[in-house]
Parts: structure tokens; C-alpha cells; sequence
């Protein structure tokens, strides 16, 4: 197998220097044979072109061509006459080809073959051109079959490794492509591009051929003659045919080849082409199908990652913190689809450059914008409108993006058959601006702006805002091709504020916020191919004001109350390593330190010892001032992982990692509410600590296009907040007599299947996923269950998703996919009782029993206009229906009391089947 | 160069259904306890127990009958309650030191011991005002204030009484079927119905600067409600709480009362401040608090609301009249006892019946004696 690559490779770099002596000539034919006798066709060769031909006539008599070209370079239609047969041939630079059978000749000594004798790569052996090569597409036939010279030819010479570095672009936007793959088969060497598209690789001097692959753009290939260090930038095209696959292409091999596990990385073409109930490409709702990811319910906010909660993920856009990711009660994620490049979600192995959450880091990041030529885009739909706009500011160094989008949703509220709902008004905006600027070839200079706001009213009543505002600026500076780094600067911002104005006695305003400070630098450095070292350190400064309570007008008797600031510096510092021990086996290895000090001024009230924390027991408190230290915690942090190839198609992962969490939401609600209040660590609330093992086996069959894998995990969480009976967490200044500190365990074990391509593609994802609490604090004074572990409110032990896609043609495709869950638990009601006039009811311990389980059935059928690449617009048709079975799968179930007697409802948000039709125009 | 994207139809229906829980077959048979321990010496306390019944039973009330309830202070006193009809215990001999601390304790007819933890008496400001205002619906606020800023936690609860007639006025009634003339006592046109509040009502000046409650609504009454067809009175008992006793009943509240919008929290357990001391884990449902007790009473007048029009007592009534008996005309013959006489007719020498339903308020719960506050 191996040898084979290798004289392709060998090939390859043969026949393009061929290529380049060709090109300064007329060597094209234009011909048509229909079951010509192999001499007849040599002979209208020569008299075409300026070819002499050699061959064995014995071997060839018999040989018959059929073959149509059309102004096809010789060597091009000498392979694609050749294919399938023993024949091979080979063209050396005085024009003369050589025609044999089984081996080929070789027509020239390797290029290094004088100063480096007989190098592993450049090897004597005989040369085959690779038939593939040549009747690829014409596209881009130049740097696909140009041999790259890099580096200084007289820079040295033996074997020692150099580094090659550069950036990926998207060809017809100059936008950097990230996770793109580079391999180097013979080398079993493989490397992905950042995510601002940049790669660094170190090889053996010498002749290579790079593989090249990145999902939604068409394979490639590169050349290269590698001197001493240099820079080579790869621009891929955008694969055509793919946009009617509704299918996530990974990298082939990627899946056990990478290091990292537990690692999805979704393009944005990929999101687009899951269908959403609205027609708008929803970021979180197809990181929802993936596997160990659940939410608790359709049209919630936030989603839970092998158990944790919602508040354990880090959602990253361009490194900015959203602490609420979701408009209009998580039918919208607060991300504009039109600017997203990628996502990735990080659920096992979390890099040690990211901290400060349990369960995952969600990292989405935007285009740089077209480099190129000035282009937008906007779009009307029955719920929002949006607009996007990007180009150069100054053409090939600084490009822009900026998008904007608001909403008109009031009309669906009133479709809601629930008063509630129907006297109740929502609207919300989001706008964004990145800005790239590339001062040279060793510095780059971007700035990210985002800001989002949401506002709605329940009922005619209360009425609640938030949104989040951020700004961040990063430097990237090369200092050479083996070791970059980044500095980011940013600021974050999240609040909310309440307000309700009915009962002028009454009428309040209540706010909350968040501003953090950011600073980072991180650094890559690649000494060798076996090593790369990322370190770096970042520092983060929390400004929470927890809670504002504010009269409103001049009647109200609210009393103005505002719960103490509170202030808390996350500093951290990383090292790691990614080892390639061999071929087959890899470490990343990677420690992080962690610090916090939650700092004055602050009031610290002193609890009786030994006593439950209550009001009662609260003896004292403690001051301290400005800038002094109130607690620190210090941790360290461990990330590890190890891969093991078992062969080229499987692979074994493992994982370690521990976590520490300083910030915490407080929500005794199922959904990210937006009244949620995030709480700081302090003497009394402990960091949630966070400990996972992961193990995973990864197969590939079928040449790579068919990926299983399946990862098994247990973790543990300590400190994990849960709350006494009646908590109350808006407004308290005493917020630890309400909390219980308590104890959780996850296990899970999680399937993958997916096939990559073909007429049927898709993926079935199976995940069994477990996560219990417990109450482990004495000095709560009061314990859930008695103390015995009880699910959490979004355990959902089964969960499995299918995604399928079938193409009868190039212009007509049927998506189907299905989703299945176990119902979330529930406290259910146990017994009746009088009291207080009313029938009343006894609940059933914490989450005993469990909602109806959660099925959804989706079909889509999409119809392509023509396939002409170079017209102006592309139109496309997409049917389907949302909830095909019409299931009421239950959002929640909850018991009132009506009249004076208990009555149990259970809410569907989507109750029938729900048809759409999308029309799209690209352009 | 992004999709265009345009949306041209789709349709969206959100749904509520009623969700009936899986029958749960255990049975749940624990101690509920209802009342507050009166603090204004010598008015009635009562004490009312029952057990939890399961959701698919179809009896109303289980009421604990038997039982033993004494008030217990930390000084040594003790109160026996007597047992009055349907699970209530009741005295009204209490003589509580203000300043001490008192706890229920409750031996059930099989012999199992129940007991409060010790609470204090608290001392409930009076109710300023009750006052009335109707944009539509009628509906009743009540201030009050604690100079002292001791009280914080508020509870209310009502007893309404109205006034109503029944749609036609007889002075006749049956009895061993003779005709007999009624007077003042025995009337059934008039009646007055006394209805209890059936929510808890809770309010707390915990978040404001000083310790008042103004303008907090107790109670609606809908548009043209039969009501105040006439007359309303509104009795509305007013209680201090600990902070204890106002957490528990808030939990209670909001378990039933506020479920259901997205944002809400989910039920928590109830722990109440009664323990059966032979089996600790065992649920009881109640909280016992101590405190003196406010009352006021409002009056309102059909004559002062505007657009008020109350749907007649009974809008079938059917009338027939029965034939003279010659031997006896005051005997009343009609075999359908859902008839009652209504007047004799003297032209056609017979007796005019309608529906009893028409005829006599009391079948609707009320009484026919006004009461002495009226």
C-alpha cells in the first residue's frame, strides 16, 4: 500500500515537469477516434504534435483506441486512453514518449539525485505516471501540477526537517479556511489549519506531495520541492457538486487521525443544510444533533453537553464570551448564519487554552470576509430580516465583514393558543463587524464587534430585555514559520433588566450585568514534526453587579436594593504538547493553572459554625476592602490525551481532563432563563470542579467514506449548585443559605456512524448518557431525597438522531432525519390534600418519574436549478415538512390549579405536522 | 455570495392538552394539618386534620377523626382541643404569654405522635383598610403597616357573605303535605351565603423601606356575578408569619398556583415544622404558626357598581297548576317533589306550583336567617 503512494507521488512530480515544458508549446490534440487501431492512432500523433513515440509493437497491435478530444494536452489523453489497461508511458523533456507494458520507463534521473544520492523520497525506482493526475478537473490544473520550489536552493542539503508554513484561502473570496487538512502520506504526516487558516508543517528537505482536504472545497494536491524553510499558500476552490449534499463531509481519515477527541467541527455550509422549522440556518440547532448533545426541550435556550449543565459551556464568537445565545426564547441562536465560518464543539478533550467551564467550549467563528471584490447578501424571511455585507477596505490586505439582523416576531406569539403567550410581544436585533487587517506577511490585525438585544413582554405585564455587547481586538504576529503567537484583548458584556409597571405601588425595575475584561496570549510552536508546543497565558477581570432593584415613578413604595457587586479575577497559565511518538502513536499532553481571587469591596457574612447557613444562624460579617483579596482558589488543571493507531483505518483515543468553574448561573428553571443571575465564587460558593475520562475507538471502512466511532466517558462534578425548597435567587443578598452544595456523576457511551459519500449519505447517532445528583453539604440544613442521588433535570439516558440524504440526480435530493429522546424527569404529583380552601397536591420526590419520550421525524426535498457554474444567480427549491408525524411531543407538563382543582396540562410548542417551502437565491 | 433566503409559507400551532399522570398505585396516606394557633386570648382556634388522599380517588375530604390536639407552651402550659364534627378541633380558652413559644402536639386515633416545632406568637398590625375598586370585575385590596417593621410576612384569608333572592317570592310551603303559610323564619326568598376563600394569600414588605402593604388585591369578583346581585360582605382575617411559615406557604402556592410559563421554577419539597416522631421521614403537610389575629369587614351595594346586571337565580321556571280538592284545598297533591306551591289561584279554584329551584333560595346553600352583622 505504502509503496504504491510513494511512486505515485514520484510520478506526480515526473509528469508535471513534463507539464511545464508542454505549456511552452502547442501540444494540445483535437481528434476523435472511434476503435482505431493502436498504430493509426500513434501516427495522427506524431503528424499533430511534435511527439516521437516508442513502443513495442507485439504489446500494442491488438490495442484498439475509442477516444473524443478536444483540445486535450497529449499526456492527458494518453491517460485517459490508457486507463484500465497494463499500458503505461512516459514523456521525457525531448519529446519522446515511451509507451510499455507493466513498468514504466524512467525518463529522468530525481532532481536532488546528484547532491543527495539516493534520498527516500527521490528514489531511483521506476516512475509511473499517475493517470489520475492528469485528467483531473482543468480548474486549477496550474498549482495542482506546478512543482512549488521553496526555501533557498543552496540552504543546505541531508536530511534535516524544515518548516513549511502558510495560510489556507478560499480561492474566489480570499477568505482563510480553517480545519483545513494537510497530509503527507508517505510521511503518515497530517496537520489541520488554524482558525485563521494557517498552517505550519515540518518535513524532510526534498520532493513532496501534500495532500490536501477541507470539508465543502475539492481536494488538492500540491507539489513541492522543499529547500530550506518557506511559505507556501494553498487557495482551494469551493466544491461544486457537494451543495446538494445534506451531509457534514468530514476530512477523510480525519476522524482517526486527529489527536484530539471528542472534537466536531461543523462548517457552515454543513449548518445550512440541516432544515430548520423557520428556514434560517441555526447554528445550536445542529450542534443539537450531534452525539452527547441534548436539550431539554424545543424552543429552550442553551443545550447540555454529556450531562452537564447549560451553564458549563463556554460559547466563543472570535473568542468574545455570549453568555446568552439565543433570541426569542431559543427559536433564534444569537449567531447571524450569514457570517459564521465554522463551529466547533469540544466535549471530551478540551484544549488546555480554554478553562472556566465543566462540560464544553463552543467555538464559532466568522469569516474574515471577501479579499477580493466587495459582495453581500440579504435576506427576508417570515420572522427576520438581515442583511450582510463584505468586501476588501483595501484590496488583498484588509477586508471587512458586517451583518445585521432584526426581528418582526410579534405575529407568532399570537399564534400561541395560551393568552399568556398571545398578550405578549418579542422583538430582537443582533449586529456584528469584523474587520482583518494583514500589515504583512508576519502580522495581522483583527477586530471583532458584536452586540445583540432581545425584549419581549409576557402578558401584557412584565417586561424583560437583554442582550450581549463585545469587542475584542487580536494581534498575530509570526516570528518565523515554527512559532506564531496571539495577543487578544477584549471586553464582554451581558445584562438584563426587568421592569413591570401595573401596580404603580409596586412598579420596579430590575437589572443585572456582567462586564468582563479579557487579555490573552497564546503561542504555537512547531520545532519539528514530532513536537507542538502551545503555551500561553490569559487573564480575565468579572465585573458582576448581581442585581438592581429600583423604584419606578413616584407612587412606588419599592424599596431601591441592589445586591453587592461583585468582583473576581480568573488568571490562568497553560503549557502543552502534542508528541508523535511514531507513526502510531501520539500524546497531547497539556497542563493548565488556574487562579481565582474573588476580590473586594465586599461584605462576607460569618455563619454560626457547624450550623445550617440561614438567617438565623448569620452571626457577623466581615468587610473587606477595595482590591483586597476576599478568596483565592488555585488549581491545576490536567488535559491529556493519547492516540494509538491500530491500522490505517482505526484508531484508539483516550482522554483525561479536569476542569474548574469560577462562575456560575443560578436557575432553578430547566432553559437558560433570561432572569438568570451568574454568581461568582466566594468564601462560601466553592469552584465547580469537573473530572472526565474519556476512551474511544474510531474505524473506518470502505476507503474512509463510511466513519464509526464510539466513545465511552465518566465523569464526576463537585460543587455543583443545586437549591433548597422555595430558593429565592433574584435579589438575595444571602444567596448561600439557598444554595445546596452538591455532587454529580455522569457515564455515557456515545455511536457514531456516518457515511461521507455517495447517492445515500447522512449519520445515525446513538448516545446512552446518564447524569445524578446529590446533595452533599451538612450545612445546607436540608437535603433532596434524603441525600440519595436523583437525576438532573436534563438526564436523558437514550438519545439518537438520524440524518439521511438521498440524491437521485445532481438536481434532485430527499433529506430525512429523525430524532428520538428519553423524557426529561420530573418531579410528578404524587397526592391530593385540602388546604387553604383548595385542593392542593403532594409532589413526588425530585425528579422521580419522566415526561413522554421525544420523537420527531423531519422530511425534506430539495430541486436544483441547472448546474451551469458561471451563471449569475443559482436558484434552489426546498419542501419538506417539520414533525412529519404530527407528534405533540411535550415541551413540559405541569400541574395548576383551576377553580379550585388541580389539573395537569402538558405543552407542545409544535403540535402537527408544520409544512415549509424555501426559495433560494445565491448570488 | 450567501444564499438568499426566503421563506414563502409554513405554519406553526402550539398545543396544551390535559395531561392525566399515570395512576400511582401506592397510596399516600399522610397527616395534613390546617390552622394557626390564635394568639388573641380567648377567641376560637381551630385546628383542622385530614390525610392526603390519592389522585385517582373521588372522595373529597379524608378527614382524621379521633385524634388528640394539644397546644403545648415551652413554659409548661398545655390546651386541649375538642373535637368538633368533620376532622376540626377547636377551643376557646386559649390564654398565651405573647412573648413565649408554642408548639402542636397530635396523638392520632391509632396512637401515632405528631409534633410542631416551637413558634412564636407574632403580633399582627391591623388591617388600615379594606377598600374596593371596579374597572369591570370588582375587585378588593387591603393596606396595612407595622409601625414596629416586625411583622414583613403577611397572610390573609376571607370569608364573603351575599345576599340573594330566588326568582319568585311564595309564602307557602308543604309540610306532611299540608299547606302551611311562612313567616320571617322560615322564609326561602331571602338568603345570605357566607363562601370561604380558597387560595392562599400571601404578600411580604421585605424588599420595601418601611413594613406596609397597600393596595394588595384579596379577592375578584367577575362582572354581573349573582354576588353582589343585592348586597356583598367581605370578612378578611389578616395573620403575621414567621419567615419560616411564609417560605412554606409560598412553595405551597407556587407548586399549584404559578406553574406552567417557561420561566418557571420547578416544585420544590415541602418541609414542613411537623414531624410524626416515630418515622421522621415520613411527609407532613402544614405549617403551624402562632399569631394574633385582624379582621375588617367591607359592605358593597349592588346600587354602587356600574353595569351590573346578575343572570337570573334560574331561567326555567315552569309553571302548572293543580286542581282544587274539594275536600281539603290545603292539601298539596302534585306527586313531583321537584314542584313546590307558589299562590293560590281563586279564579280557576286551584293552586299555582313552579319549580322548587324558583322558588326557594336555600337549595343554592345559602340561609334564610340574615346574619346579625347584615
Amino acid at each position: 500500500m505504502k509503496r504504491r503512494i510513494r511512486i505515485s507521488i514520484l510520478a506526480g512530480i515526473l509528469l508535471i515537469t513534463s507539464f511545464q515544458m508542454l505549456h511552452a508549446q502547442d501540444s494540445t490534440v483535437t481528434a476523435s477516434y472511434e476503435n482505431t487501431p493502436f498504430l493509426k492512432f500513434i501516427e495522427d500523433l506524431e503528424a499533430k504534435t511534435a511527439f516521437h513515440f516508442y513502443f513495442k509493437s507485439s504489446d500494442l497491435d491488438s490495442f484498439r483506441v475509442t477516444a473524443r478530444a478536444d483540445a486535450i494536452a497529449l499526456p492527458d489523453l494518453l491517460a485517459m486512453v490508457f486507463r484500465g489497461t497494463a499500458y503505461q508511458f512516459s514523456i521525457d523533456a525531448e519529446k519522446n514518449v515511451y509507451i510499455t507494458k507493466g513498468q514504466p520507463i524512467q525518463t529522468t534521473l530525481p532532481e536532488d539525485f546528484f547532491k543527495t544520492g539516493m534520498t527516500d523520497v527521490a528514489g531511483t525506482r521506476p516512475v509511473v505516471p499517475v493517470t489520475e493526475t492528469t485528467s483531473k478537473a482543468r480548474i486549477r490544473t496550474s498549482d495542482e501540477n506546478r512543482l512549488f520550489e521553496i526555501g533557498n536552493k543552496g540552504a543546505g542539503s541531508g536530511k534535516e526537517k524544515v518548516t513549511l508554513s502558510g495560510y489556507f484561502r478560499d480561492l474566489k473570496s480570499g477568505e482563510p479556511i480553517s480545519g483545513a487538512a494537510i497530509y503527507v502520506d508517505s510521511l503518515s504526516l497530517s496537520v489541520l489549519s488554524d482558525q485563521y487558516g494557517y498552517y505550519a508543517l515540518t518535513l524532510p528537505r526534498g520532493r513532496h506531495q501534500l495532500q490536501i482536504s477541507s470539508i465543502g472545497m475539492k481536494n488538492e494536491r500540491r507539489q513541492l520541492m522543499l529547500y530550506s524553510e518557506g511559505r507556501l499558500n494553498i487557495e482551494l476552490t469551493e466544491y461544486i457538486p457537494s451543495l446538494k449534499e445534506v451531509v457534514v463531509v468530514a476530512e477523510r481519515n480525519s476522524n482517526t487521525r486527529a489527536l484530539t477527541m471528542g472534537t466536531t467541527r461543523l462548517s457552515i455550509k454543513t449548518i445550512k443544510q440541516v432544515p430548520v422549522v423557520f428556514g434560517e440556518a441555526d447554528v445550536l440547532k445542529v450542534v443539537l444533533t450531534l452525539p452527547g448533545v441534548t436539550s431539554v426541550g424545543e424552543a429552550t435556550t442553551g443545550f447540555n453537553v454529556r450531562g452537564g449543565s447549560t451553564d458549563q459551556n463556554l460559547i466563543l464568537f472570535n473568542d468574545a464570551t455570549i453568555y446568552n445565545p439565543s433570541h426569542l426564547f431559543g427559536f433564534f441562536s444569537a449567531f447571524n448564519p450569514d457570517v459564521v465560518k465554522s463551529v466547533e464543539l469540544y466535549k471530551s478533550a478540551i484544549p488546555e487554552k480554554y478553562g472556566g467551564r465543566l462540560s464544553s467550549v463552543l467555538d464559532v467563528t466568522t469569516k474574515e470576509g471577501n479579499s477580493k471584490k466587495f459582495s453581500g447578501s440579504a435576506g427576508i424571511g417570515p420572522l427576520t430580516s438581515k442583511l450582510e455585507l463584505e468586501g476588501p477596505i483595501i484590496k488583498d490586505k484588509t477586508t471587512f465583514v458586517a451583518s445585521a439582523r432584526s426581528s418582526y416576531s410579534d405575529w407568532l406569539l399570537k399564534k400561541i393558543p395560551n393568552s399568556s403567550y398571545s398578550n405578549s410581544s418579542a422583538s430582537f436585533y443582533d449586529a456584528d463587524l469584523h474587520i482583518t487587517h494583514a500589515a504583512n506577511a508576519k502580522n495581522t490585525v483583527y477586530l471583532n464587534a458584536y452586540i445583540s438585544s432581545d425584549r419581549f413582554r409576557l402578558n401584557n405585564d412584565t417586561s424583560y430585555r437583554y442582550g450581549n455587547k463585545s469587542f475584542n481586538g487580536k494581534w498575530k504576529h509570526n516570528f518565523n514559520s515554527r512559532f506564531f503567537g496571539i495577543v487578544t484583548v477584549g471586553t464582554d458584556h451581558y445584562d438584563y433588566r426587568v421592569s413591570s409597571e401595573q401596580n404603580p405601588v409596586n412598579a420596579y425595575k430590575l437589572s443585572f450585568s456582567i462586564q468582563q475584561y479579557n487579555g490573552r496570549a497564546d503561542f504555537t510552536f512547531t520545532p519539528s514534526s514530532k513536537h507542538a508546543f502551545r503555551f500561553g497565558l490569559s487573564s480575565t477581570l468579572y465585573q458582576l453587579h448581581p442585581g438592581n432593584l429600583d423604584p419606578v415613578g413616584s407612587q412606588s413604595l419599592v424599596f431601591p436594593d441592589q445586591v453587592p457587586h461583585e468582583q473576581g479575577l480568573e488568571s490562568a497559565v497553560y503549557l502543552g504538547d502534542q508528541y508523535s511518538v511514531s507513526d502510531r502513536f501520539s500524546i497531547n499532553a497539556g497542563l493548565r493553572y488556574s487562579v481565582f481571587n474573588n476580590r473586594g469591596p465586599q461584605t462576607t457574612y460569618i455563619y454560626a459554625d457547624g450550623l445550617p447557613r440561614d438567617k438565623t444562624t448569620l452571626i457577623d460579617s466581615v468587610s473587606y476592602k477595595k482590591g483586597s483579596v476576599v478568596k483565592t482558589y488555585a488549581n491545576p488543571e490536567i488535559r491529556v490525551g493519547l492516540r494509538y493507531s491500530l491500522s490505517d483505518n482505526a484508531s484508539v483515543k483516550i482522554s483525561y481532563n479536569t476542569l474548574r468553574q469560577y462562575i456560575h448561573s443560578l436557575s432553578n428553571t430547566n432553559a437558560i432563563s433570561p432572569t438568570d443571575v451568574w454568581k461568582l465564587s466566594d468564601t462560601y460558593i466553592r469552584p465547580q470542579e469537573g473530572e472526565q475520562w474519556s476512551l474511544g475507538f474510531y474505524q473506518n471502512f470502505q476507503s474512509n467514506t463510511i466513519e464509526t466511532s464510539l466513545e465511552v466517558y465518566y465523569k464526576r462534578i463537585k460543587h455543583y449548585l443545586d437549591y433548597k425548597s422555595g430558593a429565592k435567587l433574584i435579589m438575595n443578598h444571602y444567596i448561600e443559605t439557598d444554595i445546596i452544595n452538591s455532587e454529580g456523576r455522569g457515564y455515557g457511551a456515545e455511536l457514531l456512524i456516518k457515511k461521507t459519500s455517495g447517492k445515500l449519505n447522512g449519520w445515525i447517532s446513538y448516545t446512552y448518557s446518564r447524569i445524578e445528583l446529590h446533595s452533599a453539604d451538612p450545612l445546607a440544613g436540608e437535603s433532596i431525597n434524603e441525600g440519595r442521588y436523583y437525576p438532573a433535570n436534563y438526564d436523558k439516558p437514550h438519545s439518537a438522531n438520524f440524518l439521511g440524504n438521498y440524491k437521485f440526480s445532481h438536481r434532485y435530493s430527499l433529506s430525512f432525519g429523525v430524532t428520538y429522546s428519553t423524557g426529561r424527569p420530573i418531579t410528578l404529583p404524587i397526592a391530593l390534600f385540602d388546604l387553604g380552601g383548595s385542593q392542593r397536591v403532594l409532589y413526588s420526590d425530585r425528579n422521580q418519574y419522566r415526561i413522554p419520550d421525544y420523537f420527531r421525524a423531519d422530511l425534506s426535498f430539495m430541486i436544483e436549478g441547472n448546474h451551469k457554474v458561471n451563471q449569475k444567480t443559482h436558484n434552489s427549491w426546498s419542501f419538506g415538512a417539520y414533525n412529519l408525524t404530527g407528534r405533540k411531543n411535550p415541551y413540559s407538563i405541569y400541574f395548576i390549579e383551576e377553580n379550585g382543582k388541580i389539573k395537569g396540562y402538558k405543552l407542545s410548542i409544535f403540535g402537527s405536522v408544520i409544512p415549509f417551502v424555501t426559495y433560494n437565491i445565491r448570488f | 455570495m450567501l444564499p438568499y433566503l426566503l421563506v414563502i409559507g409554513f405554519a406553526l400551532y402550539g398545543c396544551k392538552q390535559v395531561y392525566e399522570p399515570p395512576a400511582i398505585k401506592a397510596t399516600h396516606n399522610y397527616l395534613v394539618v390546617e390552622g394557626i394557633i390564635n394568639g388573641t386570648n380567648d377567641s376560637r382556634t381551630e385546628i383542622r386534620l385530614s390525610r392526603t388522599r390519592n389522585l385517582t380517588d373521588t372522595f373529597l375530604v379524608q378527614a382524621e377523626l379521633g385524634a388528640r390536639i394539644t397546644i403545648q407552651g415551652k413554659n409548661g402550659s398545655s390546651y386541649l382541643l375538642q373535637e368538633a364534627a368533620n376532622g376540626l378541633y377547636a377551643t376557646d380558652h386559649l390564654a398565651l404569654d405573647q412573648n413565649g413559644l408554642y408548639r402542636l402536639e397530635i396523638v392520632t386515633a391509632d396512637g401515632t405522635r405528631f409534633s410542631s416545632q416551637y413558634v412564636p406568637v407574632k403580633q399582627t398590625p391591623p388591617v388600615d383598610s379594606l377598600t374596593w375598586t371596579q374597572d369591570k370585575d370588582v375587585s378588593i385590596y387591603v393596606a396595612t403597616h407595622d409601625p414596629g417593621n416586625k411583622s414583613i410576612y403577611y397572610q390573609w384569608d376571607f370569608e364573603e357573605t351575599f345576599e340573594y333572592t330566588a326568582t319568585y317570592k311564595t309564602i307557602l310551603g308543604v309540610k306532611d303535605g299540608l299547606i302551611f303559610f311562612r313567616d320571617t323564619t322560615n322564609q326561602i326568598y331571602t338568603c345570605w351565603k357566607t363562601e370561604h376563600s380558597t387560595d392562599l394569600n400571601l404578600a411580604s414588605s421585605l424588599n420595601l423601606s418601611e413594613d406596609r402593604i397597600s393596595h394588595h388585591q384579596v379577592q375578584v369578583i367577575p362582572q354581573n356575578s349573582d354576588k353582589i346581585g343585592i348586597r356583598y360582605s367581605i370578612l378578611v382575617r389578616q395573620y403575621a408569619l414567621t419567615e419560616e411559615a411564609y417560605r412554606y406557604f409560598q412553595v405551597l402556592q407556587k407548586n399549584t398556583q404559578q406553574l406552567g410559563t417557561l420561566f418557571d421554577a420547578q416544585p420544590s419539597q415541602l418541609k414542613s415544622n411537623i414531624i410524626n416522631e416515630s418515622n421522621t421521614s415520613e411527609p407532613v403537610i402544614g405549617y403551624v404558626s402562632a399569631a394574633t389575629i385582624q379582621n375588617k369587614r367591607l359592605f358593597i351595594e349592588n346600587g354602587n357598581l356600574s353595569n351590573w346586571l346578575p343572570l337570573p337565580n334560574e331561567q326555567f321556571c315552569k309553571q302548572e297548576i293543580i286542581p282544587q280538592d274539594p275536600d281539603n284545598f290545603l292539601i298539596y297533591k302534585n306527586p313531583d317533589t321537584s314542584f313546590a306551591p307558589w299562590y293560590f289561584v281563586t279564579a280557576g279554584s286551584g293552586i299555582v306550583i313552579n319549580k322548587r329551584s324558583c322558588l326557594d333560595c336555600t337549595l343554592k346553600g345559602g340561609v334564610n336567617q340574615r346574619p346579625s352583622y347584615w
